[in-house]
Order: C-alpha cells, then sequence, then structure tokens
C-alpha cells in the first residue's frame, strides 16, 4: 500500500496487485455532521446517474454497459461526527478487455467526471435534475423505517445523542430535503470540494502514477482549506433514558446503546474490542450463547463497537413480553465481562476469531478498500497487519479494564403491539 | 481417485473436479496468492424438498421448514458442538438454507485443515434430542416472526403463494410456527438419513488451499457409503395462477411491489443457455440502461430498488419485477406496455451486443472472492456444469434465440402483482 498527498488533506491510497480480476476504487469525502447534511447526501446520488459529458441517464447507463458492465456506486455513511460521501467502481482489470481496451483507467476518469464535471452552468443544478433526486432522497429516508433492525437501531441513537452531532441522521430529516433548491445544493458541492477531508482508495493492477496525475490535474483549480473535524467523546456515568414506540408488528426490538470510557478512537481500541467481542460478538460470546442458546429468547442478539464515537450498541429481535428479562440478562452478562467472568477459552477464540477475520479482509477488493477508506480522518493509516499485532497484544486485564467502563446510557424499545394482519 | 482440471483460457483460471472414493463429489480451486479460504459441505436439500422418498418408492410428507430445522440441529452434538470447536481454531463458520440446498461453510486465514476436519465431521454426525429440538423451536419462531416483518420477503412469498397451486416453492423457507412445532428428533433423523448421503452432497473449496490437504482431510474423515440420489418428485402445476393481484398491510413508508410472470415447461429444470438468454433478454427489457427504465424513473413510478431477477429451481421458474412505488399498478401496466411493443418490434442488436458485454464483464466480477466461487461450484455441480459454461454460453446466445425465448415467457395471463401497502 502507498500513499500520497494530491493536495491539501487530500490523499491517494493505491494497493497494486493482480491478484484480482477488477479495479476497485472509493472515494470518500468528509464533511462534519451538521445541520446541512441534506444539501450534501444529495450529491453522491445525482452525481451516480451523469455528468457533463453523459448528461442523459440513459446514456450514461450505456457507456458503463460499454465499459464491461462497469458498475458506479453512490452512499452516505456516518463515522464519529463526520458525514462521508462515498463513491465506489467497479471495473474489469484491463487483462481481461476483450479488445485490448484501457477499461480502468477510462473508467476512473469517468468517475471523477461525476464528481467534478457535473451538468452546470456554473452557479446551480438544473432544476429537473434536483426535482427529481429530492423525490429519491426523500424515499431513502422514508424508507429506512422498512429494516425495523435498521430503524431502531437510527431511534435509539437520536434519542442518546440528541444534543450531540452524533444524533443527527447522516442523510438529514425530510423536511431538509425538500427545502433545498438548486443553488443551495451547487454551493454544497462546492463547500465539499473546498473544505472536506478526501481520500481515493484504489485496489488494482493498475500503476498509480497516472491515476494520481488525473486526480491532482481535478483539484489543481480548486481553492482548498479543508475543516477541521472533530467528535466529541462524552465519558463518565450516564444517566439512563428509557424510550419506546410502538408499531404493529410480530417482533419487538430491543437496542442498548452504552457508553465507554473511550477518549478517542484509538484509546484502549484493541481491548475494547476484545471486549465488546467476547460479550456479544461470535458465537463463543456471552450474548450469543446466553441469550439466544441457552435462554431461546432470539434469533439474534450481538453488540457492536463504534470505536468513532466511543459507544457500544447491543441489538435484539425479541417478544414484547421477554423484554425485561432480555434486558437483565445483557446488563448481567455485560458485568460478568467487566468482572473478568470468562473463561480463558472464550479469551482465546476472541483473539483468533478477530484476527482471523481482520487477516481475511485482504482477499476481497471492497474490504480492502473500506478498510483504508475507514480511516479517512487519520493521519496515519493501519494495515490490517498492524492492527492484528495489537490485538494479539490484549491480555485479559485489559479487557477487564475496557469492560469496567461500558456504561448503560439509553435503551429503545420498538414494541409490536399486535394489531398486524395476518 | 480420478482428478480432473478444469480449465478457462479466457480468464486464466482452473479448479479440480474430484470422484472421492467415499462418494463424495470434491472440487477444489486452489488461489495461490490469497491468504484465506472458503469451504462448503452442501447437500441437494432444501426447502421444497417436503417430501421424502421412502424404500417401495411412494413419498410421505415432511413438515415444512424441517431442512431449515436441521441445519440449525446440525451444529449440535454430543459434546462440543461445532460453533465451540470452530472457536477454538478461529474461523468464521455458518451455514444456509435455500429452496434447494442446504451448505456448512467456514472461512478462515489460518488452520485450514483442521476447520475442514471439523466441518466433515459435524456435517457427518447427526446428534438430535427431543430437548434440544423444542429449544431450537424458540429461535426458529424468531426468525420467522423477524421475517413477517421484512416487507421484501412478504413481498416475494405473498407472490409465489399467489402464483402457485402445489409447488412447494410457495413455502416459507423456515416453516411457519404450526409446521416447527410438528417437527421431532425423528423427523430430523429420518431427513438426514435420506438427504445427506454423501451421493447427494458436495464440498467445494477456495482459497489458500492445496488439493493435496483436501483429499487428505476427505481420506481422513469420510467414511464410504452406499450410492444413492436422493430422488425429488415432479409435482403437478397447473399453468393459471391462484389470483392475479395479492397485497398486505405493513409498516412500510412507500408500497413496495413484485410483479411476476409464471412459467409453463415440459422439463423441470432450465438449461444455463436458457438462464443466460432470459437474462439478456431481462436487461433489454428493463435493465438501467432501458427506454422502460427511463420512463419509470421520469414518471417519478420507481426509485433505485427496481429491478428483475429470473427465479428458477427443479419444477419451477418465473421472472420476478420488484421495487417500491407509489402506484405499483401502473408499473405493471407499464411493464405489459413494454412487452407488447417488443413483441411488434422485436430486440434492438446495438443493444444486444451492449448487453452481452456488460453481462461478460459482469460475470469476470464475480470470480474474486473466494466465497462466491466455492458457492457458484456448489451451484454449477448440483445444475450439471461447471463454473466457466456460462463463459462459454455467453458467446452462442444469438438474436434469434432472445425472440425465440421471448414466445415462452412473460405472459401477462400467468401474471401476479403482489403489494405491501402502508398501513
Amino acid at each position: 500500500m502507498t500513499t500520497q498527498n494530491i493536495a491539501e488533506a487530500v490523499r491517494f491510497c493505491s494497493v497494486k496487485t493482480d491478484k484480482f480480476k477488477t479495479c476497485r476504487v472509493n472515494v470518500s469525502m468528509a464533511m462534519p455532521l451538521d445541520k446541512a447534511v441534506s444539501s450534501r447526501a444529495i450529491l453522491p446520488f445525482m452525481f451516480q446517474r451523469r455528468c457533463a459529458k453523459y448528461p442523459d441517464f440513459t446514456s450514461f447507463s450505456r457507456v458503463l454497459d460499454e465499459l464491461y458492465g462497469a458498475s458506479v456506486s453512490a452512499g452516505v455513511l456516518k463515522r464519529g461526527e463526520a458525514q462521508i460521501l462515498s463513491f465506489g467502481l467497479t471495473a474489469i482489470d484491463d487483462r481481461f478487455a476483450l479488445d485490448g481496451d484501457k477499461v480502468a483507467l477510462e473508467c476512473m476518469e469517468l468517475l471523477l467526471n461525476m464528481i467534478f464535471e457535473p451538468i452546470t452552468d456554473g452557479e446551480s443544478f438544473p432544476a429537473d435534475i434536483i426535482e427529481q433526486e429530492k423525490r429519491l432522497l426523500t424515499e431513502v429516508i422514508m424508507n429506512e423505517q422498512n429494516d425495523k433492525r435498521r430503524y431502531a437501531m437510527l431511534k435509539c441513537e437520536e434519542a442518546m445523542f440528541a444534543d450531540e452531532a452524533y444524533g443527527i441522521n447522516r442523510f438529514g430529516t425530510v423536511e431538509e430535503v425538500n427545502a433545498l433548491t438548486p443553488e443551495s445544493v451547487y454551493a454544497a458541492w462546492r463547500d465539499v470540494l473546498e473544505r472536506s477531508t478526501v481520500q481515493i482508495t484504489m485496489v488494482s493492477s493498475m500503476s498509480p502514477e497516472p491515476v494520481a496525475q488525473l486526480i491532482e490535474s481535478k483539484f489543481s483549480n480548486i481553492d482548498r482549506h479543508p475543516v477541521e473535524i472533530e467528535t466529541q467523546f462524552i465519558t463518565g456515568l450516564p444517566k439512563p433514558e428509557y424510550v419506546t414506540e410502538s408499531m404493529p408488528l410480530k417482533q419487538g426490538k430491543l437496542v442498548m446503546g452504552f457508553r465507554t470510557g473511550m477518549r478517542n478512537e484509538d484509546d484502549m481500541m484493541p481491548a475494547m474490542r476484545v471486549a465488546v467481542d467476547i460479550f456479544g460478538g461470535g458465537t463463543y460470546s456471552k450474548l450469543f450463547s446466553v441469550v439466544r442458546e441457552k435462554m431461546s429468547l432470539c434469533y439474534y442478539c450481538s453488540a457492536g463497537l463504534f470505536n468513532s464515537k466511543g459507544v457500544v450498541m447491543v441489538q435484539s429481535g425479541i417478544e414484547d413480553a421477554n423484554e425485561e428479562k432480555a434486558k437483565n440478562e445483557i446488563v448481567n452478562q455485560l458485568s460478568l465481562t467487566a468482572n473478568g467472568e470468562f473463561t480463558d477459552t472464550d479469551f482465546a477464540s476472541s483473539i483468533k476469531s478477530l484476527t482471523d477475520t481482520i487477516l481475511s479482509s485482504s482477499d476481497t477488493p471492497e474490504e480492502i478498500c473500506s478498510w483504508y477508506a475507514s480511516q479517512i480522518l487519520r493521519d496515519k493509516m493501519k494495515s490490517p497487519e498492524e492492527f492484528v499485532d495489537e490485538i494479539r497484544k490484549v491480555d485479559r486485564d485489559d479487557v477487564v479494564r475496557a469492560a469496567k467502563t461500558i456504561m448503560l446510557d439509553t435503551v429503545f424499545m420498538l414494541k409490536s403491539n399486535g394489531e398486524a394482519e395476518e | 481417485m480420478n482428478i480432473k482440471e478444469i480449465k478457462n483460457e479466457l480468464i486464466n483460471e482452473r479448479y479440480f473436479d474430484i470422484d472421492h472414493p467415499s462418494g463424495l463429489k470434491i472440487l477444489v480451486m486452489p488461489k495461490e496468492n490469497y491468504s484465506s479460504s472458503y469451504a462448503i459441505f452442501a447437500t441437494k436439500y432444501g426447502s421444497i424438498d417436503t417430501m421424502i422418498q421412502m424404500k417401495d418408492g411412494s413419498f410421505k410428507e415432511i413438515p415444512e421448514g424441517t431442512a431449515h430445522f436441521l441445519e440449525h440441529k446440525l451444529f449440535e452434538s454430543e459434546d462440543l458442538d461445532a460453533f465451540e470447536r470452530f472457536a477454538k481454531t478461529g474461523a468464521s463458520a455458518n451455514a444456509y438454507t435455500s429452496f434447494d440446498r442446504t451448505g456448512y461453510l467456514f472461512s478462515c486465514s489460518a488452520n485450514f485443515k483442521k476447520n475442514l476436519e471439523i466441518l466433515l465431521d459435524f456435517v457427518q454426525n447427526p446428534y438430535f434430542t427431543q430437548a434440544t429440538v423444542e429449544k431450537e423451536q424458540g429461535i426458529i419462531g424468531q426468525e420467522i416472526d423477524m421475517y413477517k416483518d421484512a416487507p421484501d420477503w412478504e413481498v416475494m412469498f405473498n407472490c409465489l403463494r399467489t402464483m402457485y397451486h402445489n409447488l412447494p416453492v410457495r413455502v416459507d423457507i423456515a416453516g411457519t410456527q404450526e409446521s416447527i412445532a410438528k417437527i421431532s428428533a425423528e423427523t430430523l433423523y429420518g431427513c438426514y438419513d435420506n438427504f445427506y448421503n454423501l451421493h447427494n452432497m458436495v464440498l467445494a473449496v477456495a482459497g489458500n488451499v492445496s488439493v493435496d490437504e483436501v483429499i487428505e482431510a476427505a481420506d481422513k474423515m469420510l467414511k464410504p457409503v452406499d450410492g444413492k440420489m436422493a430422488q425429488r418428485k415432479v409435482i403437478e402445476e397447473p399453468k393459471e395462477v391462484i389470483d392475479s393481484y395479492v397485497e398486505e398491510m405493513l409498516s412500510v413508508a412507500t408500497p413496495q411491489f413484485m410483479f411476476g410472470f409464471k412459467e409453463s415447461w415440459d422439463t423441470p429444470e432450465r438449461t444455463a443457455k436458457e438462464e443466460v438468454t432470459m437474462e439478456i433478454l431481462l436487461d433489454m427489457l428493463s435493465g438501467p440502461s432501458s427506454e422502460l427504465y427511463r420512463r419509470l424513473f421520469d414518471e417519478k413510478l420507481i426509485n433505485n430498488s427496481f429491478g428483475f431477477e429470473y427465479f428458477t429451481g427443479f419444477g419451477y421458474s418465473c421472472v420476478l419485477f420488484a421495487g417500491e412505488s407509489a402506484d405499483p399498478r401502473r408499473v405493471a401496466d407499464e411493464i405489459v406496455e413494454e412487452i407488447r411493443s417488443f413483441r411488434k418490434n422485436g430486440f434492438d442488436a446495438a443493444a444486444f451486443e451492449r448487453t452481452k458485454k456488460k453481462l461478460y464483464g459482469r460475470m469476470i466480477m464475480g470470480m474474486n472472492d473466494v466465497d462466491g466461487i466455492a458457492n457458484n461450484m456448489v451451484v454449477s455441480y448440483f445444475a450439471g456444469e461447471d463454473i466457466f459454461t456460462d463463459f462459454e454460453i455467453y458467446k452462442t446466445v444469438t438474436l434469434d434465440d432472445i425472440a425465440e425465448l421471448f414466445e415462452k415467457t412473460l405472459d401477462e395471463r400467468y401474471s401476479v402483482l403482489s403489494v405491501i401497502k402502508p398501513n
């Protein structure tokens, strides 16, 4: 893996390998999570379908077909208190082009054109396109409730981080989307080009130089003045809060949000990763083996660490009637973890499983790409091997110390009130 | 032992097809520069197998959801269960049940041989008791409920249930609360003996492995068995659908729909050529580059979730269009209208070439990941093909093939519109 700085806070990271049959690229652009999220969230989706060179959605799509079915994807992520606009590209490697085409570089150029050369008159974007994209983004926001597990998670975050930027939905709200205009979205685009932190990650057999030049040319006439992005880490004893909502469902969804004592994303990180894994990670974890297997309360019950914010979220799908039973047991299993009541086998299993999974990530271009792309806000990037070394150094005492700082903050229960139709 | 090398020059890949003396087919694709490996041990037994053949040749019915239930329970044993054994090696283990197969799998970046031994061992050693079966009914009951709240799942099964009178593809993979209550340890042993015969199974491995180490593990762990392929019963199914429309209310923001066209064929399974031809046909008709897609988008009738699938398996085949729309009926009407227009005007030669190029690229992209490759080997083997078959076939498809297939499919008289409405 090599990195180079193309412009201020613009990093190009290249993993050159001929292991894969594809060229995979991710472009990530980070901005603070703030009130303007909607005006930016619309950009990746809008750019995904067109650019100045191929302004029409159908002709754009046909160009991708001709490029051997290259696919471009768009997304918006939340990492700590940053909103990340994400663009992805998968194209076949030039070795497999049937007519000796340079497919990968051409696709790369297309991807950059989507972001840097959209259809614009220099002041705004076309009104009809903005209207269409507003409808689509509104549907994306509204349809987030279709997946109840995801919905419950969002509601828990909304309550738990009501006074923090982290509580802001990465797409914004339907009202905010409705208020967008061709001019305001255009201004947001210029703002992103000038002020975001950017990382381009490429996993390909292509040499990085021509790609670096291409990226450099795109940034050459942009006046860069990147904004500082910081995430608030709240430590100390939280006052647990309970929030609930009812829907006509078959199964209730329980989400429990915990604060940890992490003061930044690296603080106690490897030990916290292991602690959370023993508590609610793999099949050897306490939540899986007790709440699911022993008590048969649910099909899933697991804990996840979001180190970019220093929080742990537990999710489970249960019957409403089992809510107290499940909550009590989850809290109980956490305190057992914090008291060091886990076997040496559990501990060893966790280390082995975590390291095995991390090392396996080098075998798919998507995972390599997201491994590095997710480090967009770090000054120095860590390789999977370096992280594995840190995990291997964790001992039982580190785990106990980390687990002891995990405190319950907010419980959200999406109740199934039994009015669902058969 | 017969070991055959299967090669594809175009993409510079090869794998080994091994007839192990135990009766098991083993497929191995070594990937020298990979650090992980993936193995899947699968049986040709899925949710559509709701009948079991008795010694006298007759068929006996088994409860819906048994294949999936068995999959959950096979991880258990008298002492250490399979998850505990994999926890000691660090592998990630899992399993799945689909309409026509059950697969047990792991991926790992260390201890491959040990992991393969565990996999081969636990799948060959069932241990079911009434108590453990009852415990699982609670867990699977929650899994069934979870899917009942998932609109994309419900919209599909409502469509299939309205399309098919008799075929078990209409049945939920996990069964129902009522059907799983009928499952006993005895049911599971009966199904196990019938379907988990090495001759009815396949082991597929891809990644950082050698053929030798796979064979060594197989020699050690597999006991030869008498050959017996489980027979699938051909079930009679009328050409007609039960109804042309079905709806359900769920907590969704925008209505979801699935618009399906039932097909009728003389043979129970579709050939690779038919599948590839259909893939091209559907992409030309309704893919992102089509006129229809654009029209639906411009009319605000669909969003990014719109897509199609040629859904096939033993005894069934149908074309499914799905998405989210404020007006599913109009989307369905537009699709029907477009089919009529294609019937009148035919397919465009330039679009055909472009779509083939796209399909070729997408097949190449599918050859990166060890899990994708290994699963592809399983599916291809059960279908009587190899994983490179499609690379050869796509080249032979002509516009005439498209036109010929088009005659046999997408007949609106046999269509079902399934809608999930907001409650």
